[in-house]
């Protein structure tokens, strides 16, 4: 099959639901997904978020070597060999300097920046750790990608207040239009630290089944979560093996009118689908949903946006695409669009297979 | 015949740099010889080096919201539109593409990782707020009023040309009328004391392609180019100071820090810019290198060069201004494609200083001692960092 539009043919990912290749198998999906209790940090009172359950890296991808790595790097190596795996890619016969890859992380490498501070607590800054050092990066985890499979083209990873993830795919969905690449790798991560948590918990943006073994309800606040999604990216005259999506066009905006930037997408024929992501609370899931409603009226199909994804913050969008295109959602036109309660919009156009 | 939609131009530079706010003050300085790096010891208990520091940001309200990074991109995007003419429709809807590896770093404190909820509650929080790396662009648009798309990318030492490259893509798909694109970064302790754990600062002022280089000095500062289409650029009569005529991102694939030694990737990298511009190896007048200062980066370059320009007629000038105020890190290519466009507007090859006993290679024309003077038509700036990135900008002068 030939397309103009850039293909997702392959996908991979590392969350709560455990390392997948592919989409999340439906029973999974059934079971309802509820947060873990975190043992990890030795504080008093219950913590829950939605966590990776620990698992060896090489039990998934025989000979990957993480023992170095932070968690965000090890994800991100399982989950874009997934993804490759998934897209049935041989790289053997590829030009590696015509594969690129683009990574989207709201904090980066922060289990090892804390490293890195307490080693500055212990010795002072003169005795800092100089194998963590390069690790704190912000762009380990995708050159870390690279050098596993001797990826030799661009490689980028992009920060974006609400929009990582959609604005790594919308440049790397660029790069391959204007043929400066063949094939993208896009991921979207982040790791979650007692830091950071205790970050969202002194600022009080944390949901009551935080902290209590209550069920997931619409109250304020939200259950942060953690994991790589990946997906492979292929330009148009690439024969797609089993394609997913063709990635049309997009926007994406720091603030201003959400809906009226986002109209200047929906053209003919308008989406079926709205798959909605938000970067945090469900508190904004509501009017996401309802500005969707707007936008396309009853007619449409609108997949709300999901906790254990919004959870992820910045980098959310591609595991809410995951999670509707995990739903088998009839083939046609959709719309993935983004929020936050801070202002500002993404949406991106796909054509569904 | 030149596609005005698919011609990619600078229209405006702002620039805080050691030499001061404005390029202006960082072209006397250069041009001038001047040399910013001094000797520090009081950056963290136990460091003695050399950096290169702004000693004086512009004034701004709300301060204590932003970081000093966020503060020197402020800074520089605030200088870069300061000649900007026409609706301020076309300012609100732009495009923000800052780059940094530093971003909020400079606001946190180990003690985070011993308690981080009393750190919090202890005045962290809202130091807190401004370290996610995002914050660097968010912060130019909160600052400008500008609502368009806008990211932070970081890619390490490649991140302020990379910045770039984004941006231009961005315009190629009119996904904004206009593009601030640059780096920021600050000296902080985090990433001084790192780079003093892998050895690599040189306690001396550095001495980039010497024979006898020792490494590296940290600098701070940063640099925003305002890029648009040249059909943008004319139809609101905004005046054209280079233009972009080639950009490409390459990775060495090699190892997590150092460069591949025959600086195969980087090669790759030039070769596919100067392809992009339609432009010969001849055509080069100038390359503004990244040249640290570090054993293993300026050899690889060195190579890179070699291969690359391999099979011109006469070598290729090189220099690093590195040696002028530092590594700037995620603001280095920023800075540096500034500096390469500011010596294409004043036809001088920018000498690298220090540099008494260059690498040999008779297939690059080491620039040092007095600066040269000569039309540029076409010049080159060069990244690389940490993770084996690599990005090569091609600038051209523009004849309207």
């Amino acid at each position: 099959m030939k397309t103009t539009l850039p293909v997702i043919t392959g996908i991979g990912s590392v969350t709560a639901y455990g390392p997948l290749a592919g989409l999340i198998p439906t029973k999974s999906l059934v079971a309802s997904l509820e947060p873990r209790d975190i043992t990890a940090w030795s504080t008093p009172g219950l913590r829950r978020a939605f966590l990776v359950e620990p698992f060896r890296p090489a039990s998934i991808v025989p000979g990957l070597k993480t023992r170095r790595l932070d968690s965000l790097s090890a994800w991100a190596l399982v989950a874009s060999s997934l993804a490759l795996r998934d897209a049935n890619i041989d790289l053997g016969p590829v030009d590696r300097s015509r594969i690129a890859v683009f990574f989207a992380t709201g904090f980066g490498c922060v289990e090892l920046t804390l490293a890195f501070y307490q080693s500055a607590a212990a010795n002072g800054w003169a005795g800092t750790d100089p194998i963590i050092f390069p690790e704190t990066l912000h762009n380990a985890p995708a050159s870390h990608v690279a050098l596993f499979h001797d990826l030799r083209g661009p490689n980028v990873t992009i920060s974006s207040k609400n929009f990582a993830a959609e604005s790594a795919l919308l440049q790397a969905a660029s790069m391959l239009r204007h043929g400066q690449a063949d094939l993208a790798i896009v991921l979207a991560g982040d790791t979650l630290t007692q830091a950071v948590y205790e970050w969202y918990e002194v600022a009080q943006l944390l949901a009551p089944a935080c902290f209590n073994q209550e069920p997931l309800s619409s109250a304020p606040g939200f259950v942060p979560s953690e994991g790589v999604v990946a997906i492979v990216l292929e330009s148009a005259d690439r024969q797609a093996a089993r394609p997913y999506a063709t990635l049309g066009a997009g926007r994406w905006a720091a603030g201003g009118d959400a809906l009226a930037g986002v109209r200047k997408l929906l053209g003919d024929p308008q989406p079926c689908l709205i798959i909605c992501g938000s970067d945090g609370a469900p508190c904004a899931f509501r009017p996401l949903t309802c500005s969707a409603r707007k936008l396309v009226g009853e007619g449409a199909t609108i997949y709300p946006a999901q906790p254990v994804a919004a959870g992820m913050g910045e980098a959310g969008a591609l595991f809410h695409l995951l999670l509707a295109l995990s739903r088998r959602p009839a083939s046609g036109q959709a719309l993935l669009l983004g929020t936050s309660a801070l202002g500002g919009y993404a949406a991106l156009r796909l054509e569904l297979f | 015949m030149i596609d005005a939609q698919k011609t990619i131009v600078v229209t405006g530079i702002g620039v805080v740099s050691p030499y001061g706010a404005g390029l202006s003050s960082l072209q006397a300085g250069i041009l001038a010889g001047q040399c910013c790096l001094k000797s520090a010891s009081d950056l963290y208990p136990g460091f003695q080096g050399t950096v290169a520091a702004v000693d004086a940001l512009p004034s701004m309200t709300e301060v204590h919201r932003y970081s000093r990074t966020d503060r020197l991109a402020m800074a520089a995007a605030s200088d870069s539109i300061v000649d900007f003419t026409g609706p301020g429709s076309i300012l609100r809807e732009s495009g923000i593409v800052m780059a940094s590896t530093v971003a909020g770093l400079t606001e946190i404190d180990p003690e985070i990782s011993v308690g981080p909820s009393e750190w919090y509650q202890h005045g962290g929080l809202s130091r807190a707020a401004s370290y996610p790396a995002s914050r660097v662009a968010a912060s130019v648009g909160e600052h400008l009023g500008i609502l368009g798309p806008a990211c932070t990318v970081s890619v390490a030492c490649a991140s302020g040309a990379m910045a770039i490259a984004l941006a231009a893509n961005m315009l190629l798909d009119d996904a904004a009328p206009m593009v601030l694109a640059g780096g920021s970064d600050t000296l902080c302790p985090f990433t001084l004391s790192g780079f003093n754990s892998l050895q690599a600062l040189d306690p001396e002022p550095c001495r980039p392609f010497d024979q006898n280089r020792k490494g590296l000095n940290i600098g701070e500062g940063a640099a925003v180019l305002v890029l648009e289409t040249l059909d943008h650029a004319t139809r609101r009569d905004a005046r054209i100071l280079a233009v972009l005529r080639g950009w490409a991102m390459t990775n060495d694939a090699f190892h997590p820090t150092a460069p591949h030694k025959d600086g195969f990737g980087l090669a790759l990298c030039i070769q596919r810019a100067l392809e992009m511009a339609s432009c010969g190896i001849e055509e080069v007048g100038y390359v503004n290198a990244h040249g640290t200062g570090t054993s293993l980066n300026d050899i690889a370059e060195t190579h890179a060069y070699e291969s690359a320009f391999h099979g011109r007629s006469h070598p290729v000038p090189v220099s690093s201004t590195k040696s002028y105020f530092g590594h700037c890190l995620g603001a280095a290519g920023a800075l540096e494609a500034a500096i390469t466009i500011m010596a294409m507007q004043s036809g001088a090859l920018l000498p690298t200083l220090r540099l008494e006993n260059p690498i040999e290679s008779p297939m690059i024309d080491w620039l040092r001692g007095e600066l040269r003077r000569q039309p540029l038509p076409v010049a080159m700036s060069v990244s690389a960092g940490f993770g084996g990135s690599n990005t090569a900008l091609v600038f051209g002068s523009h004849r309207a």
